[in-house]
This record gives structure tokens, C-alpha cells and sequence, in this order.
């Protein structure tokens, strides 16, 4: 009886996935009954389970959502989670990953957003018989590495639909602004962008999270230098908000998007200022891998087909932000 | 009689397991001259950093107008008159001749609760101190890293001559001074001891302890060799004292077989042995 | 911060004892400047920012002020008490994460408790907290540093952990999130938000008479800094000679005339500007005859006539120095004219034809400008004839280059902008190597000409800078119906200042600013003299956290929230600043004021690169470019300053 509910349980989310993969946010309230089904199932099987999570996270906005599913996920199975943030160090996270296959981990979560340095690392680990589920990044990694499948969203297809929102914004030319240097997954959101996008693209780093005044400035002096971008996609929560009050300072009316989900981001598309954010749903990226390495564990399935489990893109717009705000405020979007 | 200016009793001092200094009893009365003579890593650093409060003894204890004190740092010896020449002159090179003089001590000007350095009288005064000293410094804005290494000392010695209010400590001040400033600095301390205070003065030169001490301390490997007032002792048995005779002989004889292929070393140890005997001789039949 | 320092001296023999020694070479005011630490971060924000007002339209006008002062604020605030630090001996790697911490704990403190809530405190406590919590981190510091005698850069390193965990932990704990948001829902809020959080919109500040005012304190600044000059450099007479007097009312009176004319045509002063020429001519003309009549007519009255002109000549170097100058002006005139002003082709990495054009010309209008100057300060020592027909003819090539520019440039900022200016530099030159000619150059210290001639050139540097203050802060209504744009200055600006003025007084006016110095330089030494060593260190440490808190403060009030992040790593960047500002790594030398420079520098680098347009892939390598620069010119300042005693 137990056994028929787990497959049950594995239908449901595999229809989530599905759900993900083709359209909007509306698959949230969803992902929140998954979580309530695996209340009553009996845990016994995984109790001496433990997964590690070893990603390129920082102690940011999105992350701590990744985590939080993650850890959700944990406690519906009954699992033991060790999850280790690199802080973008590669060098950590392979270490972090040999530590876990050192420790006898039972199934292994990575994200490869520098897939050169650790992508050998991980590979070693499936090599190893270790059940291995690729996350957030690595899309085009993970077959070859022998992952199972691939847990995110691809930042290209992403960025192509903020590109179809701007046009239907009707920008025409949009700075593409990146908190980041050198991350490959910013840079394949912008060129997403320039991809759908009918006008003009401007990819700049416009400095980083840590240092929000610094952002805000650089974005108005990239206004002030270039009179005609009339459209700003931040590649993060915080630059789509910084870009607010830069287009103030440059007195410009501008459309703005964002990526990802915040406080912030939120109350601002509620008020009007900002007009979506690009939502990759990445309370899913902590859940997912930790349900599916489980039922890979204990009941030998492998989802996906092949094919990489896409988990966004959502858009949050004017329309749907109030439900969203909800979930937001609870931590799971 | 009153109690001394500064006594030290039974002063030991170890760092770590080195043993510096054992039992050291001496005093310094106002108006006298108390020598510290002794080799090399005899231990008279050590002992006057302690007067100095710059390091604290292991044993013993100190008195300034006998009252017993206690120093946690130079500062409290210096707020009870105690000024030091350290041997490493404690100077900074990168500040100014001006910004040493009067570090730790900077004369202020205030209006209500501000309080600001008075430049212009520390500047001045600073240039007139030194001037003092027979060294006229050309610009007190020059940083004392440049300054020649006599000057160096010049500004140290000048700069406690101005703070020590009783006494006035000077640990080895002629090593890096021309024959004229050395003679300035012997003055100095005279003048000192002429103004009552109590000046202890270190050297390894005897020569230059004789003419101006009232006391003579002798130190060896730390221990004391002996406390000896003007009038109980020599100047060749002082000599002799710190050169350590038997130490000298041993040098020599040590010099002799290592220069016996080399003319210069063989005359140095010829003049070694002529030197010792003359010594040996004047110890025994004091004029 | 600190260069006027004369108190009256109290008689003839003091001015001698602090003045007169025969040893000592006399140091011209220019030498004499060089010697400060800061120095060349003043030259380096000097030239950093010529070269983004060249290249782009906004950064040299308000509105690129109002963007970098803004980054300059809080990174200068931070970088100013780094300063002090490492003048201190001292570094702190938890003060980035100080600033995100205190702005967090502020939140935390106000808003409402609840399940996921604060303490629900009112600003008025919780600020005091805050600090008093700044200060305990900064005790902490120090405390551990002097008791242990631990590298600082460890225990602080273990503090910025300890930050950046209690602050994501925190912000979870409490609000569940790695965001705490809500500031303005505590009691006292609008009160506080006029200290940490007002700011000054300058399109709502209308002053027509702005450009006026601002021209003519520029005249008056530029006249009082060019007299401090003549009064630093020549030789005093017996009795002043009043005819002299009378001449130079004439030459003032044209070089005003000149200046009046000019009002609409003169960009540089004036801010409009026209490309016309004609009229022009004639004001210019007033004025530059105006100028070097003025100089006559002061150095009659006030100083002695040269006795010993010199007859011209060159020595070997000079002439092959001059010689290349020449062919490298040359050949850069030849290339500017040659190459196509508007080709942007591609000629090689990253180069355009246009790039490759400006790089040679301006390298050869460089090269070509200073070598001169250079022999003509060497030679002048002794041929005042020599200095006299050198300069003047590097300020004809100078009015040659402003020709060329005007008839070559496309963009009308060189036509306009450029061209006044470099016609005032070759105006300002010619009279450089006039006055040594005519008039004795001063030998020996003059106490009361050395007072009066700071005191001047204090006056035109303190006009020049309020001059351009009221341009920042005010528009026209012209401007004001024209622009879209609204340019906010936050008050941590006011902040910045503040505390940049206060730190270097302190630092070059006080026992502790004394201290400062003597622990960074040589701690044993300042201790055996006396100096509270360790509590001078603690009270370093604690002045970092207070800036800490002063950011956080100013960040939590403009964003309302602050994430958990927010901060980290930023110490580097206030250490940089610091650096490039003049401060000895190892500590014992450096300025406030020099940390305060370094950041206006990191801070215009960083956006005057979106402002040229460049990609900001390059950022980074601008800035080590920059660091790089920075520490090879204060290495070499300091050298020559020391060699120069
Ligand atoms: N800080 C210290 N730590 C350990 N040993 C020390 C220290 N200072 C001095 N000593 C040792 O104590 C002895 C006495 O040194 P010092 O007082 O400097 O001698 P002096 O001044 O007579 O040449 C030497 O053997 C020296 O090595
Ligand atoms: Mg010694």
C-alpha cells in the first residue's frame, strides 16, 4: 500500500514538471500539495538516507529558496541533507563533492555553473555508482558526466522569454544588466534576450549585489551616457529594483524586468514600477533532486527521459503577483 | 639621610627561561651620577627598561622617593619624572624631528574642549633643545629616518633631557656619537646632575663613566660584580672590572695562534698583550 | 587638509631659528607641495577626471558629479577611517561586512515583533544601539589585536566570518528571509531619515544668477591663487613701489573688461558656449593683455627687480629634450591631421582609428608640453632669459595645439571647451616664464610674503571650490525646463565631508592623530615614550565600526532594507582606496585626505567607464591599472619628497 502511494507521490510531481516546463506560475499551489501528500507517508525506508546538495551557492535571495526546498523536501522524506555552499569558489565545491563521495554519500545533487572545474568531480562520483542529478546549472553537462537528468531552467530559453515580453512592451532597446562578471548563466540570459528581442541589446556588469548604491549608479550613468534605452532586464531581483530608482535619476520612463524573485521585486511589479520578473521556480531545484534521487534510491526510477527537467520560466506580472506574494512571504518562491 | 630618588632591590628578570638578570640592588640619589657598566648582553638593557617600565621584573622591587611603585608601562614612569634614552632610541623614522620630540607629551593649545597640538612652540622648541645639544637640526619638518645617525641620538638624548622632571636614564647614548657630541652628552649629564636630578647613566666605556659617575653598578652575565661608590673604587680597577682580565689574557693568547701566518693579526695580539700587561700593572700599584 | 600652517611668529630672532639655515636648499611652494602624501591622489582625480570629461558629454557636468560623489560618499567614508587604520598599522576585513550588519541590526531593532519580527523598537533606541554595538565590534577588534598580539589581518579576518554568519543566520531567524526590510515603520523615522537619509534635489533649487556668481568668484579665485604665486615665488623689494600699483589697477581693469565679454562666449567659465569667433577675439585679447599687464604692474610694485638675467643657452639634454618634444608634436599634429576623424574602424584590439588618433596626439601634445617645462625649470635656475624663451615658446605650441584641435575636433566640446582652455594654459605659461624674467625669484624662506602668499592661494583654492559647489547645487530655470533627469545629492555626501575633514584634523592636528602616526610607524618606540599604544589601536578600530555604522545607517535609510550580503567584500575596496590615496601599506605615513582622494578616484573610475561607453568587461582591468599607477607615482613622490629634504 505504502509502495503505491510513493509512485503516486512520483506521478504527481512528475506531472509538476511537466506543468513547469510549458507554461506560467500557476503550478505553485501544485508543488505545495506535493509537499502535503508526503506527510502521511510512511518514512521509515529513508530514514538512514543521507543526500548532499553541493552547489555554487551564496547566502543570497534565491538560494535560500533553493535551500528551503531542499530541506522541505528532506523532512516529506525523511532524509538527512548535508548541503554545502561554494560561495562561487569551484575549487570548494570540488572539494565539497569529493568529501561527500568520501563520506559514502547515498545520491548527490550538483549545480555546474563552472563546469570545466567541477565537472570531473561530479563525474567521478557517477562513476562511483553515486545516483548524481545535475541543478540550476549544467544543462549541457550533465549526459556526459552520467547524471540521471538535469534539474533547472536553461537561461538561453529563459532569456528568450523575457525578449517576447519586452516586444510585447514595445522597448526598443533594452540594457541587459548583470550582477556579475564572467557568469556564464547571466550571460546566456542576456543573450536569450538579444535572441527574441526585435531591438537593440546592451549587455553590461553593472556591479554586484553587495554594493546596491554602487548599482544604482552605474545603471542611471548608463542612462545618462545612452539616451536611447528605453528597456532594463536585471539579471537579478536586485538589479530589476536598483534599476527603479536609476531610471528616476536619469528622468526616463523605462520598462523593467527582472529574474528571479524578492521582497522587492514583488511589491514593485504590485505597484507598477516594475513589469515581470522571469521566475525559474527554484523552490523546484531544491526539491525536485532531493524527491528524485529518493525514489531513484529506493525504487530505482530515473525521470526525465534524457531530457533536462525545465523548472521556469514563470513570469510574475501585474496579473498574478498577488497570489505569488503569498508564497513568497512564506519563503517557498 | 632621605630615601634615594630610585632604588631597586633584588631586581631579577627572566624572559621565558633566559635569565637577564639576578638579585640587583642599587639606588640613584637626586644630584648623582649612577653608572651601569658591563659587557655585551650583561643585562643592563634589561634592567633599565624595567626602571623604565617598559618591562616589568620577575622578582624585586622598586622605589622612587621611597614609596614602592609598581610599572605596567613607560607611561606611568614617565608621569613620575622617569625619562629613558633607549639604546634603540625609540624613535619613528617616518615622523618628523618635531613629532618625535614631543611624542607621547605634545605641548596643546585648547579653546573649550578642543584641544590641538601647538605646532609653532613644538616645532621651536624642538630646534632650540637640539640646538642645545651643539646639533642645529635644519628643518624640524624633516622626518628623523633621514636624519644621520648621531642626530638620531641627539633627538633622543635632547628629548629626555627636556621631559625628565627627576631622572634621567641613558642606556649606552655616546655608542653612535662624534668625540665633540659625546663630550656634549657628558656635560649634559653633569648639568643634569648639577639641576638635582638623579641620572643613570649605561655604557661599556669606562672612560667615559669615570669623569661623571658618583656610582658605579658592574654587571656580568646578569649578576651584579659589585656597587661601588666614587671613593671605593679606581678607575683601573673600574678598567679592569669590565674588561674582565682574565678574559682579555685569554683573548690574547687566542689571537696569538691564529695569527701565526697573518702580520697584521700578530700585531694586533702583541699590542693586546702590551695593553693587558699595562692594565694588570696599574690595577696592582694605583697612582 | 592641512596647508596653511603660519601662526605669527613672535619676533625677528624665532623667524630665524625656524627659518634661516644655510644647509637647507630653499624649496619653492610647488616642491614644498609635492612633500604632502596625498599628493598624487590629488594629481591621479586631477587627471582621471580630465580624461572622462574629454571622452564623455555627461560626466563633466552635474549630473555626473551628482552619479560618482554618490559612489565616492560612502566608499570615502569607509576608505578615510581605513586610512586611518593602516596609518594606525592596523587593517580591518570585517568593516564591509560592518556596513550591511549595522544596517541590518537597526531594522531588526524597529520593526514590529511577531512571529517573524524584530524587537519592535523606536529609532531612538535602536540607533544608540546600533552604535553601541559598532563600538563593541570595534573593541572587540582591537582588544583581541593588542592582547593576543595576533596579525589583525587574522582576527578580523575571523570577524568578517562571524559578520557575514550572525547575518544571514539572523535575517532568517527573525524575519525568514535573507532580507530585512521595513525601516520606516519605526517610531521617530522622520526624524532620523532627515539625518541618514535627506537628500538635495537640485532641479528643485532655482538660481538664475548661478553662472554670474559662479564666474566671478572663478575671476576673483584665479587672481587671488595667481598673486599667492607671484608672492611665493619672487623676491620681496625694500619699499613697495606705488606706481606699480596704478599699472596693474590698468591691467585688472582690462583683463575684467576681457572677462565681461567674454561672459557668454568663455565656456570654460560660463558654462555657454559658442563656436563663433569675431568679437571673441577682441575680449580675449583684453583679457590676456589685461592678465599680463596685471602681473607687470604687482611685480613693479611689489618686487624686486632681477639683477642677474643670464644669456641664453642650452645644454646638451635641454637641446635633445626640446628636440624630441618637437618631433613628437609633430609627428602627432601630423597623424591627427592625416587620420580621418570619424573612422571607427577597427585598426587593432580594441582600437579604432579615432582611439588610435587621440592616443598619438595627446601622448605627443603630452610629451611635447611637459619636456619643455622640465628644461625650462632646469635651465631657469640659472638663465632666466633661457626659462623666458622656452616657456614662451611652449605656449605657442600650446595655442598651435588649440587650432588644430578647434579645426580637427568634430565634437564641440573640443571645439569650445578645449580650445579656451588650452588658450588659458598657454596664457598662464607665457606668464610663468615672463615674471622670472622681470623680477627677482625668492632664494630663502620670507615669513610674512610666505603667509600672505598661502593665505591667497588658500583663498582661490577655497573660491574655486565654492565656485563649483553653487554650480552642483543649483539650476538655471533654463536648465530646469530642459532636463528630465533629477539630480539628488544624498546627504552622505555632507556626511563624507564631514568626516573627511574632521578625520585629517584630527589625524595632523592632535596627540591622537600624533599617536596615530607613531603606533603605525614604530609601536615599540611609542610606547617606551609614553604613547597608550594599545588603547590608540582599540580607539582605530573603533573609529572604522563608527564609519560602519555611519554607511549602514545611510544605506538602510535609502533602501529601507538590506539584504544579508550587502557589504561583503567591500573591505578590499576601501583598502585600495586607501592605498591609492597615498597610505603606506605597512602603515606610519599617509593622510586622511589622501583616502578621501583614493575614493573619489575608485569612484570615478569605476563610473566614469559606463559613462565613455566602454564595455564594462574592462572594468577591472582599469581599476589594477589604476592601483597600479597609483602606487608607482606615491612610491615616487615619496621618494622624491624625502630626497628633496
Ligand atoms: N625580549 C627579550 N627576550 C629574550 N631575551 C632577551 C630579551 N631582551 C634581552 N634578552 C637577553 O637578555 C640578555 C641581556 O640583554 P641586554 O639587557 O640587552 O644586555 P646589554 O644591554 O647589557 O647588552 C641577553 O642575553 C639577551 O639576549
Ligand atoms: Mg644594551
Amino acid at each position: 500500500m505504502k509502495r503505491a502511494r510513493w509512485i503516486a507521490l512520483g506521478i504527481a510531481l512528475m506531472m509538476i514538471l511537466a506543468a513547469c516546463t510549458s507554461d506560467d506560475g500557476t503550478d505553485t499551489t501544485a508543488a505545495d500539495d506535493g509537499t502535503a501528500t508526503t506527510e502521511d507517508v510512511d518514512l521509515s525506508q529513508g530514514a538512514d538516507l543521507t543526500f548532499h546538495m553541493v552547489t555554487h551557492a551564496d547566502d543570497g535571495v534565491f538560494w535560500s529558496v533553493v535551500k528551503r526546498g531542499a530541506e522541505d523536501a528532506a523532512a516529506a522524506m525523511g532524509v538527512t541533507l548535508v548541503w554545502s555552499p561554494s560561495f562561487n569558489d569551484p575549487e570548494k565545491q570540488v572539494q565539497d563533492i569529493e568529501a561527500a563521495i568520501a563520506a559514502g554519500t547515498d545520491g548527490l545533487a550538483v549545480s555546474l555553473a563552472s563546469p570545466e572545474a567541477v565537472g570531473p568531480a561530479a563525474q567521478a562520483a557517477a562513476d562511483a555508482g553515486i545516483p548524481l542529478y545535475t541543478i540550476n546549472s549544467g544543462v549541457l553537462q550533465y549526459k556526459g558526466l552520467g547524471a540521471t537528468t538535469h534539474v533547472g531552467q536553461t537561461e538561453v530559453v529563459a532569456g528568450n522569454g523575457a525578449g517576447e515580453f519586452f516586444n510585447s512592451l514595445g522597448a526598443t532597446k533594452v540594457l541587459c544588466a548583470r550582477q556579475e562578471q564572467g557568469n556564464i548563466g547571466l550571460e546566456e540570459r542576456c543573450q536569450g534576450l538579444e535572441e527574441t528581442f526585435n531591438g537593440e541589446v546592451v549587455s553590461e556588469f553593472i556591479g554586484e549585489d553587495v554594493d546596491p548604491t554602487g548599482q544604482e549608479a552605474t545603471i542611471s550613468s548608463l542612462l545618462l551616457a545612452d539616451e536611447s534605452i528605453d528597456g532594463i532586464l536585471g539579471t537579478g531581483p536586485n538589479v530589476a529594483v536598483r534599476a527603479v530608482e536609476a531610471c528616476v535619476t536619469a528622468g526616463r520612463t523605462c520598462s523593467i524586468g527582472g529574474f528571479d524573485i524578492s521582497t522587492d521585486i514583488i511589491n514593485l511589479i504590485e505597484s507598477g514600477d516594475i513589469a515581470f520578473t522571469v521566475d525559474q521556480q527554484q523552490y523546484l531545484q531544491g526539491y525536485l533532486p532531493i524527491v528524485l534521487l529518493f525514489l531513484e534510491v529506493t525504487n530505482l526510477n530515473t525521470a526525465g527521459g534524457g531530457l533536462p527537467i525545465l523548472t521556469g520560466p514563470g513570469f510574475v506580472t501585474t496579473a498574478n503577483v498577488g497570489e505569488v506574494k503569498a508564497l513568497v512571504d512564506a519563503g517557498t518562491r | 639621610m632621605t630615601a634615594p630618588l630610585l632604588e631597586m632591590k633584588n631586581i631579577s628578570k627572566r624572559y621565558g627561561n633566559i635569565i637577564a638578570l639576578t638579585d640587583i640592588t642599587t639606588y640613584v640619589n637626586s644630584g648623582e651620577v649612577t653608572c651601569i657598566l658591563g659587557d655585551n648582553g650583561a643585562g643592563k638593557s634589561s634592567l633599565i627598561k624595567i626602571l623604565a617600565g617598559a618591562h616589568q621584573q620577575s622578582e624585586g622591587r622598586l622605589f622612587v622617593e621611597g614609596e614602592e611603585v609598581m610599572f605596567d608601562s613607560p607611561r606611568d614612569a614617565l608621569e613620575r619624572g622617569i625619562a629613558t634614552v633607549y639604546q634603540d632610541l625609540a624613535v619613528v623614522p617616518l615622523m618628523s624631528v618635531w613629532r618625535n620630540f614631543f611624542l607621547g607629551s605634545e605641548p596643546t593649545k585648547s579653546f573649550g574642549p578642543i584641544r590641538w597640538i601647538d605646532t609653532e612652540a613644538a616645532s621651536r622648541i624642538a630646534k632650540e633643545e637640539m640646538a642645545k645639544m651643539g646639533i642645529d637640526i635644519r628643518d624640524t619638518e624633516q622626518a628623523v629616518g633621514t636624519l644621520s645617525g648621531g642626530e638620531r641620538q641627539s633627538v633622543a638624548i635632547a628629548r629626555a633631557a627636556y621631559f625628565g622632571a627627576k631622572v634621567l636614564i641613558l642606556d649606552e647614548p655616546t655608542s653612535a656619537l662624534g668625540v665633540r657630541q659625546s663630550g656634549v652628552v657628558l656635560r649634559y649629564i653633569i648639568e643634569a646632575k648639577h639641576r638635582g636630578l638623579g641620572v643613570i647613566f649605561i655604557t661599556h666605556n669606562p672612560n667615559h663613566a669615570w669623569p661623571v659617575g658618583d656610582r658605579f653598578l658592574i654587571l656580568n652575565r646578569g649578576r651584579s660584580m659589585g656597587d661601588f661608590k666614587k671613593d671605593e673604587i679606581t678607575r683601573d680597577e673600574l678598567i679592569m672590572m669590565m674588561a674582565g682580565g682574565a678574559e682579555l689574557e685569554e683573548l690574547t693568547k687566542e689571537l696569538e695562534s691564529a695569527s701565526a701566518g697573518d702580520e697584521k693579526l700578530a700585531d694586533m695580539a702583541e699590542e693586546f698583550a702590551e695593553e693587558l700587561e699595562e692594565l694588570e700593572e696599574r690595577a696592582e700599584h694605583p697612582d | 587638509m592641512s596647508a596653511t600652517e603660519s601662526p605669527p611668529l613672535e619676533n625677528a630672532a624665532l623667524e630665524e631659528a625656524a627659518y634661516g639655515d644655510e644647509r637647507l636648499a630653499y624649496r619653492g611652494p610647488l616642491l614644498r607641495l609635492l612633500t604632502r602624501p596625498e599628493i598624487g591622489a590629488l594629481l591621479g582625480a586631477a587627471v582621471i577626471w580630465v580624461y572622462f570629461w574629454l571622452v564623455s558629454d555627461v560626466f563633466g557636468q552635474a549630473a555626473g558629479a551628482a552619479n560618482y560623489l554618490d559612489v565616492a560618499a560612502t566608499l570615502g567614508i569607509m576608505a578615510v577611517a581605513v586610512s586611518l587604520l593602516m596609518i594606525g598599522g592596523e587593517f580591518d576585513l570585517s568593516a564591509g561586512a560592518m556596513t550591511g550588519a549595522t544596517g541590518m541590526l537597526v531594522i531588526l531593532l524597529v520593526i514590529p515583533p511577531g512571529e517573524f519580527g524584530g524587537a519592535g523598537l523606536s529609532l531612538w533606541v535602536a540607533i544608540p544601539l546600533t552604535l553601541a554595538f559598532a563600538l563593541g565590534v570595534g573593541w572587540f577588534n582591537g582588544t583581541v589585536v593588542e592582547k593576543t598580539g595576533l596579525l589583525s589581518f587574522i582576527v578580523t579576518l575571523s570577524t568578517f566570518f562571524i559578520l557575514i554568519g550572525a547575518k544571514l543566520g539572523f535575517a532568517k531567524l527573525f524575519t525568514a528571509k535573507v532580507i530585512v526590510e521595513g525601516l520606516d515603520e519605526g517610531s521617530g523615522y522622520d526624524f532620523w531619515v532627515k539625518i541618514f537619509g535627506a537628500k538635495w534635489t537640485r532641479n528643485d533649487h532655482i538660481f538664475d544668477g548661478r553662472d554670474t556668481l559662479f564666474g566671478f568668484l572663478m575671476v576673483i579665485g584665479f587672481a587671488a591663487v595667481f598673486f599667492g604665486m607671484l608672492e611665493l615665488s619672487h623676491t620681496r623689494r625694500e619699499r613697495f613701489n606705488a606706481t606699480g600699483l596704478i599699472v596693474a589697477a590698468a591691467g585688472i581693469a582690462g583683463a575684467l573688461y576681457g572677462v565681461w565679454g567674454l561672459r557668454h562666449g568663455f565656456g570654460f567659465v560660463v558654462g555657454a558656449s559658442t563656436d563663433t569667433v569675431g568679437s571673441n577675439w577682441l575680449y580675449a585679447a583684453a583679457l590676456a593683455l589685461g592678465v599680463i599687464v596685471a602681473a607687470v604692474g604687482i611685480g613693479v610694485w611689489r618686487f624686486e627687480r632681477v639683477s642677474d638675467r643670464g644669456s641664453f643657452s642650452l645644454s646638451g639634454t635641454s637641446l635633445r629634450n626640446i628636440a624630441i618634444a618637437l618631433g613628437v608634436i609633430l609627428f602627432g599634429s601630423f597623424v591627427a591631421i592625416t587620420l580621418d576623424s570619424s573612422s571607427e574602424d577597427i585598426v587593432g584590439f580594441m582600437l579604432t582609428v579615432q582611439g588610435l588618433r587621440a592616443i598619438v596626439f595627446g601622448f605627443g601634445a603630452i610629451v611635447g608640453v611637459t619636456l619643455p617645462v622640465l628644461v625650462a625649470r632646469k635651465e631657469g635656475k640659472r638663465s632666466p632669459i633661457t626659462k623666458f624663451v622656452v616657456m614662451t615658446g611652449t605656449s605657442l605650441v600650446i595655442v598651435g595645439l588649440a587650432f588644430l584641435i578647434q579645426s580637427e575636433a568634430t565634437s564641440r566640446k573640443f571645439r569650445a571647451e578645449v580650445f579656451a582652455v588650452l588658450l588659458l594654459i598657454a596664457l598662464i605659461f607665457f606668464v610663468a616664464g615672463l615674471m622670472p624674467l622681470l623680477f627677482q625669484g625668492r632664494e630663502a624662506a620670507h615669513p610674512a610674503a610666505d603667509r600672505l602668499g598661502k593665505m591667497l592661494a588658500a583663498l582661490g583654492i577655497g573660491l574655486f571650490l565654492g565656485a563649483v559647489t553653487i554650480r552642483l547645487l543649483y539650476m538655471t530655470s533654463e536648465e530646469a525646463a530642459a532636463t528630465q533627469a533629477v539630480f539628488n545629492y544624498r546627504i552622505s555626501i555632507l556626511w563624507f565631508i564631514v568626516f573627511a575633514v574632521a578625520a585629517s584634523l584630527v589625524l595632523m592636528r592632535t596627540k591622537f592623530g600624533n599617536w596615530t602616526f607613531a603606533v603605525g610607524g614604530n609601536k615599540k618606540a611609542a610606547r617606551e615614550v609614553g604613547v597608550p599604544a594599545a588603547r590608540t589601536k582599540t580607539i582605530l578600530f573603533m573609529t572604522v565600526s563608527v564609519a560602519a555604522f555611519l554607511v549602514g545607517m545611510l544605506l538602510a535609510f535609502r533602501l529601507n532594507s538590506v539584504q544579508a550580503n550587502v557589504g561583503n567584500g567591500q573591505e578590499f575596496l576601501y583598502i585600495i582606496a586607501a592605498v591609492v590615496g597615498g597610505n603606506l601599506l605597512s602603515g606610519g605615513y599617509g593622510s586622511a585626505a589622501g583616502g578621501a582622494l583614493g575614493a573619489l578616484i575608485m569612484a570615478m573610475s569605476f563610473q566614469g567607464i559606463p559613462f565613455a561607453g566602454w564595455n564594462s568587461d574592462w572594468r577591472f582591468l582599469f581599476v589594477g591599472v589604476i592601483l597600479l599607477l597609483a602606487v608607482l607615482v606615491n612610491n615616487f613622490v615619496r621618494k622624491k619628497a624625502e630626497e628633496a629634504e
